[in-house]
């Protein structure tokens, strides 16, 4: 038990870690630009020079300051010699110091409106729409390129490709090798045209597409050698792009599939457990998925006011909840089974009834201390975000919901076949009378089961409050898909459920893209359906000997 | 002992057939300030009970004498509702605001002239059929793919509530025609009559029980058959039967089917006096309230469902009022208590009774004895 | 149903061939050879899974075989495949099964029990309007009279003793008027006098009908079996067949079945 919580431990922290890793560039002093600034206004130097060092500034203040200068905002105060003069920016407050970006002191009688030349300005202008392609920000910088690349104009052609031997990062050289590639389309040569359509293709750029499209279509009509060697070459382009989506798409689809299948087996375990070995059809099932995701709602707020939310005692508080909602379902699925399952086992049509009445307690309970509403849980900041593995988005919260349900098969096999308690927990569940006679504390372990496959389900609760709403009633949502699973994967078959809650996701997720989500979920029910006539015990069903079962 | 048993229903008979057909409306017809007046609101009201009460007796004829629960029997009663339902938004006629004969929310849609599939429910006698066909219909083909495979137990419950869901699924959407999430309302008339008229309303609430008294007939008369000893001796060991030389699945299908007629036939004369239908009818709650009528009620029996249903409807009605938070503590408190302690439900309250002060005399007098 | 063209004339009834049945691996059934003699009471022993109830299972469709055939010979000279009719319809065609577990219907009362088992208005429609004639009431009587349950035909079958349901269940099969009877263990739970009882009603069965008999009690088996054959069945196969006495010296027998213990 604790090898698996550190071996849980270890990953959070990987996963945590990683996801702080961006590349940051180092930032340049921005004193350096205010200073550039401030000579071309008050005329330092050439303005040639001037304009040539303030490109090598990707700092948004530029933008600003243009913006300001071309409005009239910007004004000069002499000094009492010509290279002392001081740039300022008028604002609401009084003037600003471009210089040092400090109000100034002294008097604005003395200033004076300074306006740039025409020619200047539209200097300038295109020094702002480059801008960010000197951006420090690296990311930024790669999708500025992308975004004059794709508009096409040989201005900024001309713009990438001086700027390209400068790029240093390879997945910003590589954005503008494609910005360049994407502008060629319609401004290069020939040769250069073929050589965008390679690189493209190599590269398999979805966003491409559309722009070899339309070049393609001015070379529909062309005979001659070169215009037929460029279609040649934009349909190679094409379809390499094509099956690159393809592919993109399938894995994509599988991601999904197996996150959403996770999720799925985390929440129908339990039910795997009361249902399949205890032969308990508990209705209350989703409530305790819900008292689960409240104790999460819970610890949240505990945390958020005892360490405030920015803290990173606060980042913690999901941790800290998932063994608490195990144990806090646990607690309520253990008073269950004393109150009122112990007295239907001989009854499972009776269970079900029972348990729904308990189902509308636990709900109504909620809604009176937690509210009507759904309540809102946040999500730690490591669990959030994303990242793009070669085309497909992997969310952090999806590969988190893979890794713990392997964890919590993983554990439930572990308590079920190497522990004693789980050997004593089969023998009761196959034959109650027998293990007493045996010696077995049926009783105790009869709580213990229930207690452990409720608080699977309050483990599910801690999950899916991360990634839907949290209300009293959420678990409804989840019980008819839980109680498919453990048919589908033969009741009393913990493997079975995990092999039919994966499957179930990812045929859910496949056939959503192609007919919509609610088509899809009532193709899959249909579905079960049919797939019960082929096989009537599920994937693995138990055979049982009795006639009249 | 079976004599009694026949004169006690009878007289039960008697006196359901005289306060629903006969006084109920008739205490609506006295002058308004009588003490005895009974408002048609009321009538209304006791109206729907009176369909709850066939929806619970639908669920007995296949729980409580074949073994089999449905959780989706609501989708059964549902649908019959949307069909008449259908008849019925055909009749509110030209709407002011769209200027059409469409039903509102396909003007909404942008619709421009009715779906094939709702031109036929003009004619009422059609609406009236598919009541009963479209249920009956969707009862058989799942009855044969679940009993094909002896789909049975729980197996059988759970699959039935998957098909609910599967449909409250479909008939939520909008583009569904059936009115989406709204479903179907502001009905004005029926057969010509105003649906706002308390005579026209008095008729509904009539011809509400006279299906109530029409169900329990039918019921009685297939249990008193050979069928209905077949149909119970499946509930008690379906392979004995089976290896007697009966297709229990014809039975069962059989069964299921009408289960799934009467259902419709409730919930077609449930929506005129609730005067919406919509696909909230058809969630799985729905399916288990009607699960809870039949069992306090007491399952297996014949006048328990209707028991039931009322008894907890009125409790409901009554509970909504007085504690408006904590009614579904009490429904559900009491639902655990019931499936727990009183297996038989109401009906088998006093058998029960009895049975516990025979236990305590002899154990009275077996603490006696030794002294 | 499908008949086949007039069989030859021989004295068989059931004859079982060539039958194998796998399940998930485990082999239940291997290469099984059967026939049995009309009006013949035949006795089958065995370990436990050596493939007895899979064994009726077949023959009464509850499980299909994966090879071989499984045929009844009816009296008329036709030869039907039971591998291809549905359970019901296999009762119908005459052969009832005893279930190892006593299996009534615990809420009708004995004599309604009784009457759900006469082969009379088995189709739905005609179940609706049957009415018992006065030779079903005669039939009933005569084998209320046979499982010594006169007395309580009215009582509801749930409140029946063990050993009375089991008689109950067996008069089920006899109200049914079948060719074959297959009774599965019908001593289980029954006190010596019972049992003893229990051997001397399926002995007066046999003659007007062919019975198997799967049984585990050996001194019911001694009583039953008298000059009639004994099947003695391993590891879904057939090991020996024979008169009681020769099944029991059969040294084969002894070390699978009897056990060292008891054979010395």
């Amino acid at each position: 038990m604790i090898a698996l919580r550190t071996l849980l431990l270890t990953f959070l922290v990987v996963l945590v870690s990683g996801s702080r890793s961006f590349a940051q560039a180092t930032e340049a002093p921005t004193d350096d630009v205010r200073s550039v600034l401030t000579d071309l206004i008050t005329g330092n130097g050439t303005e040639e020079d001037n304009l040539a060092r303030l490109s090598e500034f990707g700092d948004p203040v530029i933008k600003d300051i243009v913006e300001a200068w071309r409005v009239g905002k910007v004004f000069v105060s002499p000094g009492t010699e010509p290279d002392t003069q001081v740039a300022l920016l008028k604002t609401d407050d009084g003037f600003v110091n471009i210089a040092n970006g400090q109000a100034w002191q002294g008097d604005p009688s003395v200033a004076s409106v300074n306006r740039a030349s025409r020619g200047l300005r539209k200097q300038l202008s295109r020094l702002v729409d480059v801008l960010d392609l000197a951006s420090p920000d690296l990311s930024k910088r790669a999708d500025s390129a992308m975004k004059l690349g794709s508009g096409q104009s040989p201005d900024f052609l001309a713009e990438l490709q001086t700027r390209l031997p400068k790029q240093t990062d390879r997945k910003t050289r590589r954005a503008f090798e494609e910005a360049i590639a994407i502008s060629q389309l319609a401004n290069g040569s020939t040769a250069e045209k073929i050589a965008s359509l390679e690189l493209l293709g190599e590269r398999h750029l979805i966003a491409a597409r559309d722009f070899i499209k339309r070049m393609r279509e001015g070379y529909t009509t062309d005979e001659t050698p070169d215009g037929q060697l460029i279609l040649v070459k934009a349909d190679a382009a094409l379809a390499s792009i094509a099956s690159f989506e393809k592919k993109v798409e399938f894995y994509g689809t599988l991601f999904r599939g197996l996150s959403l299948g996770s999720v799925l087996l985390i929440v129908a375990y339990g039910l795997a457990i009361t249902f399949g070995l205890m032969g308990v059809i508990n209705m209350a099932h989703g409530e305790f998925i819900a008292i689960g995701a409240y104790t999460v709602y819970v610890v949240q707020n505990f945390f958020a006011a005892h360490f405030g939310e920015a803290s990173s005692g606060y980042e913690s508080y999901f941790l800290v909840s998932l063994p608490l909602a195990f144990l806090v379902a646990a607690f309520f699925g253990a008073v269950l089974e004393r109150t009122v399952i112990r007295f239907l086992y001989k009854r499972p049509l009776e269970s079900l009834l029972a348990t729904w009445g308990i189902s509308m307690i636990i709900q109504q309970a909620l809604r009176l201390k937690f509210g009507a509403a759904n309540v809102s849980v946040a999500s730690p900041q490591w669990l959030s975000g994303s990242f793009d593995a070669n085309g497909v988005t992997m969310t952090y919260n999806r590969i988190f919901v893979i890794i713990f349900a392997l964890v919590v098969v993983l554990f439930t096999w572990l308590l079920l076949r190497r522990t004693r308690i789980g050997l004593h927990m089969r023998a009761t569940m196959q034959n109650r009378a027998m293990a007493s006679g045996l010696g077995i504390p049926a009783n105790r372990i009869n709580v213990f089961t229930f207690a452990f496959g409720s608080g699977l389900a309050g483990l599910a609760g801690a999950f899916l409050s991360q990634i839907g709403n949290v209300g009293p009633s959420m678990g409804q949502a989840y019980i008819v898909d839980s109680f498919m699973v453990v048919v589908i994967g033969g009741v009393g078959n913990l493997f079975g459920a995990a092999v039919s809650s994966l499957g179930i996701g990812m045929i859910d997720q496949s056939l959503q893209p192609i007919l919509g989500p609610v088509m899809g979920k009532i193709t899959v029910l249909i579905g079960i359906i049919l797939f019960l006539q082929w096989r009537p015990g599920g994937l693995f069903p138990s055979r049982s000997r009795s006639l009249d079962d | 002992m079976p004599p009694r048993k026949n004169l006690v229903e009878t007289i039960l008979f008697a006196i359901a057939t005289l306060v629903f057909l006969v006084v109920m409306p008739a205490l609506n017809l006295l002058p308004e300030d009588s003490t005895f007046h009974l408002s048609s609101f009321t009538l209304g009201v006791w109206g729907k009970y009176l369909c709850f009460a066939v929806l619970a007796m639908s669920l007995n004829f296949l729980w409580g004498y074949t073994g089999l629960l449905c959780l989706g029997q609501n989708l059964f009663f549902a649908l019959g509702g949307y069909a008449l339902g259908m008849y019925l938004m055909l009749m509110i006629g030209p709407d002011p605001v769209y200027k059409s004969a469409l039903p509102d929310f396909m003007d909404f849609l942008g619709y421009k002239e009715l779906p094939p599939h709702w031109k036929p429910f003009h004619s009422f006698p059609f609406a009236v059929a598919a009541v009963m066909w479209v249920p009956g219909l969707l009862a058989f083909i799942f009855g044969i793919l679940a009993f094909r495979s002896r789909i049975k137990g729980v197996y059988f419950s759970i699959l039935t509530q998957a098909l609910t869901y599967a449909a409250s699924l479909l008939f939520f959407r909008n583009d569904f025609t059936f009115g989406g999430n709204n479903g179907f309302t502001d009905f004005k008339t029926i057969l010509g009559h105003d649906l706002r008229d308390p005579a026209t309303l008095r008729g509904i609430f009539i011809a509400s029980g006279v299906l109530l008294l029409l169900t329990w007939m039918l019921i009685s008369w297939l249990l008193s058959t050979k069928f209905g000893k077949v149909q119970q001796a499946i509930r008690d060991s379906e392979n004995r039967v089976r290896f007697s030389g009966y297709s229990t699945t014809s039975f069962k299908l059989f069964v299921f089917t009408l289960s799934g007629v009467l259902a419709g036939l409730a919930g077609a004369l449930y929506v005129p006096q609730a005067g919406i239908i919509n696909p909230s009818e058809m969630v799985a709650a729905k399916g288990l309230d009607v699960v809870v009528w039949v069992a306090v009620g007491g399952r297996g029996t014949k006048i328990g469902p209707i028991i039931g249903a009322i008894v907890v409807n009125l409790l409901k009605s009554w509970a909504t009022r007085e504690f408006a938070e904590s009614w579904p503590l009490i429904l559900g408190g009491l639902f655990v208590f019931v499936v727990v302690f009183m297996p038989q439900g109401i009906v088998g309250l006093p058998a029960q009774l009895r049975d516990i002060k025979t236990k305590l005399a002899t154990r009275k007098a077996a603490t006696t004895q030794p002294a | 149903m499908s008949q086949a063209p007039l069989h030859r004339g021989t004295d068989l009834v059931l004859s079982v061939e060539g039958v194998n049945k796998t399940f998930d691996g485990f082999k239940a059934i291997s290469d099984l050879n059967f026939y049995l003699a009309e009006g013949e009471l035949r006795t089958i022993i065995g370990p436990n899974g050596a493939g007895k109830s899979t064994f009726m299972d077949m023959i009464t469709g509850r499980t299909r075989p994966d090879t071989g055939s499984l045929t009844l010979h009816k009296p008329d000279g036709h030869d039907i495949d039971l591998t291809k009719q549905a359970e019901y319809k296999i009762t119908r065609l005459g052969i009832a099964r005893k279930f190892q577990t006593p299996s009534v219907y615990t809420q009708h009362t004995v004599y309604d029990n009784l009457l759900l088992s006469l082969p009379r208005a088995r189709g739905l429609f005609s179940s609706l309007f049957y009415r018992e004639s006065k030779e079903d009431r005669e039939r009933i009587d005569e084998v209320l009279e046979t499982i010594r349950l006169t007395e309580l035909r009215h009582s509801i079958a749930g409140a029946l003793s063990h050993g009375q349901k089991q008689w109950l269940e067996i008069g089920m099969l006899l109200s049914q008027q079948p060719a074959v009877l297959l009774v599965d263990e019908p001593a289980a739970g029954m006190s010596d006098d019972e049992t003893h009882r229990t051997g001397e009603l399926l002995i007066s069965l046999a003659g007007k009908h062919s019975l198997i008999v799967i049984e585990h009690d050996m001194t019911f088996v001694k009583q039953i079996a008298r000059d009639g054959k004994v099947t003695v069945l391993h590891q879904g196969t057939v090991l020996c067949e024979g008169k009681f006495d020769e099944v029991q010296s059969n040294p084969k027998v002894r070390e699978v079945y009897l056990g060292r213990g008891k054979a010395a």
